[in-house]
């Protein structure tokens, strides 16, 4: 080994160097190198990791029940403490968090996919398409979303499935709007124009300079859809409404330690503080997108 | 100003009229129809026939919807399908519960979040960057904290530990005591977020207005710092916080129904939660019409208000 430090030592130094690139670009990426970037991974990869190892801790599985050691107070073995059925509610809460994580990625990638294509459809072509579609999404936002949510629930039952619609639908009226409003501000500029000028296709036009222009502040926006999407979710898991039991969600864990808030503090509260960091954190995500594409806060 | 409030008059119309539409669409497409989804496996065959005729599903589409309209006209809503009490009864007494709660929450709120907010701008432009800080990050987690997780600590410590509010019991309007303990906590926990919001938009408004030349001049005059932000730097905030109680206002009516929920408070969305758990879909249908309505009605309200306010924008 060392002797190739003698007779390349060309090699090694361009090996030096491309790594010294490496660890630039890195302090560069004004996307990673922020402190709400770096707050939100501290919080989501260990709980990520905690999620995806769950199987191999030495954790008692989310549906079994131990008759032997109901409601206890949390401790080494049951660090959230047990349930009235002995159930862990540590790992109970750990696959709620995956259903969060489901729910809060689906919604904000639906959400994003169908408000990135109407809006831009509207936005682009104004006239009768943007008329049709702007009443629709006016009808639309005329409802609390959580209320938009249930009423679709109570057409559509209950369910993962049904869930991650509801809250979408609710939501994608939200993206409509800021799509078109990005894309109204971008069809004037003069890149456009030029493009135009060279006879460029509408379809390239949307394609190669209206969407990659407005993706980032959508970017912004589907963070925040997925803090939001994971706490509607809880709130219709909570209600009732949502992910059914016995299969565990964040929102039906408090729902059912609600019940016993008194003998056992631990069922409700334990599960909700999990919401809020996951919250917190897409939230912190959002804040991340947002600083490091703003030119006005470059340092 | 006329003609601005006749055009917004005009979309309240419309959307109104979307509002309806699109609910009774939606129940149609409910898996097999209101009427089997209602009975389950109870009835079946002829009876089950016989309930179809008798909420008007046989008749044709564009019957039903004209029989729809007209009951929402004349306010003859129908009966509710497990209790059989009038719809617009039923209605009529939570309403005002739910309403109470909205109210006063948006009062509570304004009172806390409109000195905390000033404070943090008046903070921040001095260049105390640590209370700020606090005084912002701390909204922005109480923000973020589920309404009904705020509830259910709240039930916790005041009303099971504590024992300073009742958890349960009846609301009579002729025992305002009742009333005041019963929603005192509820109120409380919806105001919680409304304050981080209202605090965060207020800073930005103070902060925004307190670097402008005129705040400048008012200083230079000798103005002490309070009398600056009396007389300018509130006065013009009051513009946006006007537009975010208005947009809160959907947030407010969705954390009403989680606070009913929880403090077992018999209003509209306590209504709303058993008629889904029944399957009566004709009140749950009337139940969306409801929100959607006042939901409508209040953004109409805070787009005429802020126009009135202004008076910079010409008509």
């Amino acid at each position: 080994m060392s002797n190739s430090f003698i007779t390349q030592p060309a090699r090694v130094h361009a090996i030096w160097m491309s790594r010294r690139r490496v660890l630039d670009k890195l302090r560069q990426n004004r996307f990673l190198m922020n402190s709400k970037t770096i707050g939100a991974f501290l919080i989501l990869v260990p709980i990520a990791l905690l999620v995806t190892l769950a199987p191999l801790l030495p954790l008692q599985a989310p549906l079994e029940t131990n008759l032997m050691a109901m409601m206890l107070p949390p401790s080494l073995e049951h660090p959230f403490g047990t349930d009235r059925m002995g159930r862990d509610i540590f790992s109970r809460s750990l696959e709620g968090v995956k259903v969060s994580l489901q729910v809060g990625l689906s919604v904000a990638a639906l959400a994003l996919v169908m408000g990135m294509l109407l809006g831009t459809l509207a936005g682009f072509f104004g006239g009768i398409i943007d008329r049709a579609v702007m009443v629709i999404v006016d009808i639309f936002m005329a409802f609390p979303s959580l209320l938009l949510a249930i009423g679709l629930i109570a057409i559509m039952g209950t369910g993962l499935v049904p869930v991650v619609m509801a809250i979408a639908i609710a939501d994608i009226p939200r993206f409509i709007r800021l799509q078109r409003s990005l894309v109204l501000g971008l069809r004037t500029r003069a890149y456009i124009d030029a493009a135009r000028t060279v006879q460029a296709s509408q379809f390239w036009l949307m394609t190669r300079h209206i969407v990659p222009n407005s993706l980032a502040p959508m970017l912004v926006a589907a963070s925040i859809s997925a803090a939001n999407a994971i706490l509607v979710e809880a709130s219709l898991s909570f209600l009732g409404l949502g992910i059914m039991p016995p299969a565990p969600s964040l929102g039906n864990l408090i729902r059912e330690g609600q019940l016993y808030m008194e003998q056992a503090w631990w069922i409700s509260t334990l599960p909700g503080v999990v919401i809020l960091l996951i919250a917190i954190s897409f939230h912190f995500l959002s804040d991340g997108i947002r600083q490091a594409l703003d030119p006005r806060s470059r340092k | 100003m006329l003609a601005y409030s006749l055009k917004k008059l005009l979309q309240l119309v419309v959307t109104t009229i979307g509002v309806v539409t699109l609910v009774f669409f939606a129940m149609r497409l409910i898996p097999g129809d209101a009427a089997a989804a209602m009975a389950g496996d109870t009835l079946s065959g002829a009876a089950l026939e016989r309930l179809r005729d008798q909420m008007g599903l046989n008749d044709p589409l564009i019957v039903q919807f004209w029989t729809f309209v007209r009951s929402l006209l004349v306010l003859d809503l129908g009966r509710t399908l497990t209790t059989n009490l009038p719809v617009s009864d039923l209605i009529m007494s939570a309403a005002p519960i739910t309403l109470l709660i909205a109210i006063a929450t948006i009062i509570l709120a304004i009172a806390i979040a409109i000195p905390l907010g000033t404070m943090a701008a008046f903070m921040a432009h001095k260049g105390h960057k640590t209370l700020d800080n606090m005084i912002t990050g701390l909204a922005m987690i109480i923000d973020l904290m589920p309404s009904f997780w705020t509830a259910l600590v709240f039930l916790l410590i005041f009303s099971l530990t504590l024992g300073w509010f009742p958890a349960s019991g009846p609301i009579s309007w002729d025992d305002p005591y009742t009333i005041v303990m019963r929603l005192a906590l509820p109120i409380l926990v919806l105001s919680l977020s409304q304050v981080a919001i209202l605090a965060r938009m207020t800073r930005t408004a103070v902060l925004e207005v307190l670097s402008e030349d005129y705040v400048r001049t008012a200083r230079a005059m000798g103005w002490s710092e309070l009398r600056v932000l009396f007389r300018h730097a509130l006065k013009n905030a009051a513009l946006p916080i006007v537009t975010v109680v208005g947009l809160s206002f959907g947030n407010l009516l969705n954390g009403t129904i989680i606070v009913e929920a929880i403090f077992t408070i018999p209003g509209v969305g306590t209504v709303l939660i058993n008629g889904i758990n029944s399957r009566d879909y004709q009140l749950v249908q009337v139940l969306m019409i409801f929100y959607a309505m006042l939901f409508v009605f209040i953004n109409f309200a805070t787009d005429i208000l802020y126009r009135a306010l202004d008076p910079r924008v010409k008509f």
